[in-house]
């Protein structure tokens, strides 16, 4: 019913919303291809070639018919615009803030460059401030109290029942009711695609990874066992409740680093065909939902059949990124509840397993380019993990030695011209 | 995050747009990617680079990021270096790699010659207007691996016989004992495109 209220209000919206984006945005669209595009007109940017190629253009366009010193300075242009290209527009630093939209959705927080432009927008605004504030944002902050409020003690009464079938039954049901309750909470219009792939017991979703909201939302429809480090406060009041109703794997914060530990405890969840197939992101971190980044290969180590989600949020309604070096959970949460809505899709994928003869990191590979395939996401060999961590040296020492190969077949040519003279 | 962020206005682009010759639209979007790099602080510090992955990767990257904060690049005849730079900066050194618009022909000599400056202050690091032998070979030095095929030594020959080839295009007499300073942007120009 809220939803449906939110939906007319912001139909009504559309109307101004579309004048209001032809007049804010003159030129944008060119300003918008050239944010996901190489910057045409700063630069002079070719397709990526290899080094090799590059540097044989390179070379070969050169007028000065002495061959020895120019060759050095005229590597140097190869690798700085290289360098440059890369400072202006690179594939990964983008993926670790909110993506930009084409058309304003009258959040102040979506738009960079929020300028005024008229009276009548900025009116409606204001009432779209106040309509979100005013109206939404209480209902949504009781819904969400009373949904966690339901889960903590009806799990925790669950869990003085005896009767271990009854228990089972009774907290899937209890589960799927206050996951809808939360749902219902952040005004989230989830539309699933491919049901009858849904993950089954005895195996592994994976799914990528862009706010933690992800986890009502696939619960919503299914039970699932969660991974997790075990935390304080809230977060760990919730956790210690699930788990005395079903069988959620949450980890002390040593054992994580103990690879092997973390793969026993998987396993032998899998294992037991009666307990609920796994939920693991395995970016390890959130990304802003315009691709998939490297995805670890612990959880594909594990020999089972795994199910791939992809999700992928509208972000008109609202940026569902979280941030987490920017503000932390509860100002996320309030940012989610004020928006429009969250409006996404979830597919399921048919499931996948390991082929003969591939290994994890080609089977990690394999689930992540189906997803992103499905999702309509850029498939990045990336580690999420650049995040906070700085790029091995290993990467730099790769270029090194690629160059190095061209010059000594350069150098094997001038030792033969050198014998000559 | 406030209701409403600042944003450099039109006139202030303009003004920029007049010092680099870029087009507004161009400004925004480097504007944008400035702030993006910053983390939507004033100013870029050298940190900021070292964090984008595709540039970790270059073997000149400290050179590359060094041009940045070199303030012979900021044409406003300084120099050393600094330790952060504004935007404004940020523009004029990326205005060097600008694709040249169709000109006339000495304004193409003049912007040729200023690219090659660019490169020139990349090599000489002490900024005192000459690229002596230890300073070129530090640049093949990052280019180069260390495996044992191109051995330390390779990378000092090559050095050496690029040096030996400038002096002997540059300076017709020398004599035996003559120390040779270096490369001066002059040579450099000669030697790159055999021209005045």
């Amino acid at each position: 019913m809220i939803s449906i209220y939110c939906w007319r209000i912001f139909v009504m919206c559309c109307g101004e919303q579309t004048w209001a984006t032809s007049r804010m945005e003159m030129g944008a669209k060119e300003k918008n291809q050239q944010l996901y595009k190489p910057c045409n007109g700063i630069i002079a940017k070719k397709p990526p070639t290899s080094l090799q190629q590059d540097l044989k253009e390179l070379r070969g366009s050169a007028s000065c018919p002495r061959s020895e010193p120019q060759f050095e300075m005229a590597d140097i242009f190869f690798f700085c615009r290289r360098g440059v290209e890369s400072i202006l527009d690179d594939e990964v630093t983008k993926r670790f803030s909110s993506q930009e939209l084409d058309s304003w959705n009258l959040l102040t927080r979506s738009n960079y460059n929020v300028r005024h432009i008229s009276l009548r927008l900025t009116v409606i605004w204001g009432l779209g401030v106040l309509v979100r504030y005013g109206v939404l944002l209480p209902l949504r902050v009781t819904l969400a109290v009373t949904g966690i409020g339901l889960l903590v003690v009806l799990t925790t009464l669950l869990g003085f029942l005896p009767n271990r079938e009854l228990r089972f039954s009774l907290s899937e049901k209890i589960h799927l009711m206050c996951h809808r309750i939360c749902v219902r909470a952040l005004t989230a219009i989830i539309t699933y695609h491919n049901r009858e792939n849904k993950p089954k017991n005895g195996g592994i979703c994976v799914s990528n990874h862009t706010t933690p909201i992800d986890v009502i939302i696939l619960a919503n429809d299914g039970c699932y066992s969660m991974v997790g480090q075990v935390h304080g406060g809230l977060m760990g009041m919730i956790q210690r409740a699930m788990v005395k109703s079903s069988p959620h794997i949450w980890f002390e914060r040593s054992e994580v680093k103990d690879r092997h530990l973390v793969a026993k405890r998987l396993s032998d969840h899998v294992a037991d065909k009666t307990k609920q197939p796994i939920l693991i992101f395995p970016e390890g971190t959130c990304i802003n939902n315009t691709s998939v980044m490297m995805f670890k290969k612990g959880s594909f180590e594990i020999a089972c059949t795994v199910y791939p989600v992809a999700i992928k949020y509208d972000p008109r309604f609202g940026d569902a990124f979280w941030n987490s070096s920017k503000f932390g959970m509860v100002y996320y949460l309030l940012r989610m509840m004020s928006s429009w809505a969250v409006v996404c899709s979830v597919w399921y994928l048919p499931p996948m397993n390991r082929e003969e003869g591939e290994d994890a990191v080609q089977f990690a590979n394999r689930v992540k380019a189906a997803i992103a395939a499905q999702g309509g996401l850029v498939d990045l060999i990336w580690d999420g993990g650049l995040k906070r961590a700085k790029v091995k040296d290993a990467f730099k020492e790769e270029q090194q030695n690629l160059y190095s190969k061209v010059l000594l077949g350069e150098q094997d040519e001038r030792d033969l011209g050198d014998d000559q003279h | 995050m406030g209701a409403f962020q600042s944003s450099p206005g039109q006139p202030e682009y303009v003004d920029l747009k007049e010092k680099t010759g870029f087009s507004i639209s161009q400004i925004r979007v480097l504007h944008t990617r400035f702030k993006l790099l910053g983390h939507n602080g004033e100013t870029l510090k050298r940190d900021h680079f070292n964090s984008i992955p595709d540039l970790a990767c270059n073997p000149i990257r400290s050179q590359i990021i060094e041009a940045f904060f070199d303030r012979r690049n900021f044409r406003q005849n300084g120099e050393g270096p600094v330790d952060e730079i504004h935007f404004e900066e940020f523009l004029m050194v990326m205005s060097h790699f600008k694709a040249p618009s169709p000109r006339m022909i000495e304004e193409r000599e003049s912007v040729r010659r200023e690219k090659l400056r660019f490169i020139f202050n990349m090599h000489d690091t002490d900024d005192d207007g000459t690229i002596t032998l230890e300073e070129y070979r530090h640049v093949i030095d990052e280019l180069l691996s260390l495996t044992e095929d191109l051995g330390k030594d390779t990378a000092k020959d090559i050095a050496d016989a690029a040096m030996r080839e400038v002096a002997s295009t540059s300076m017709a007499h020398m004599e035996p004992d003559e120390f040779f300073e270096g490369i001066t942007f002059e040579h450099f120009l000669k030697v790159l495109f055999g021209g005045p």
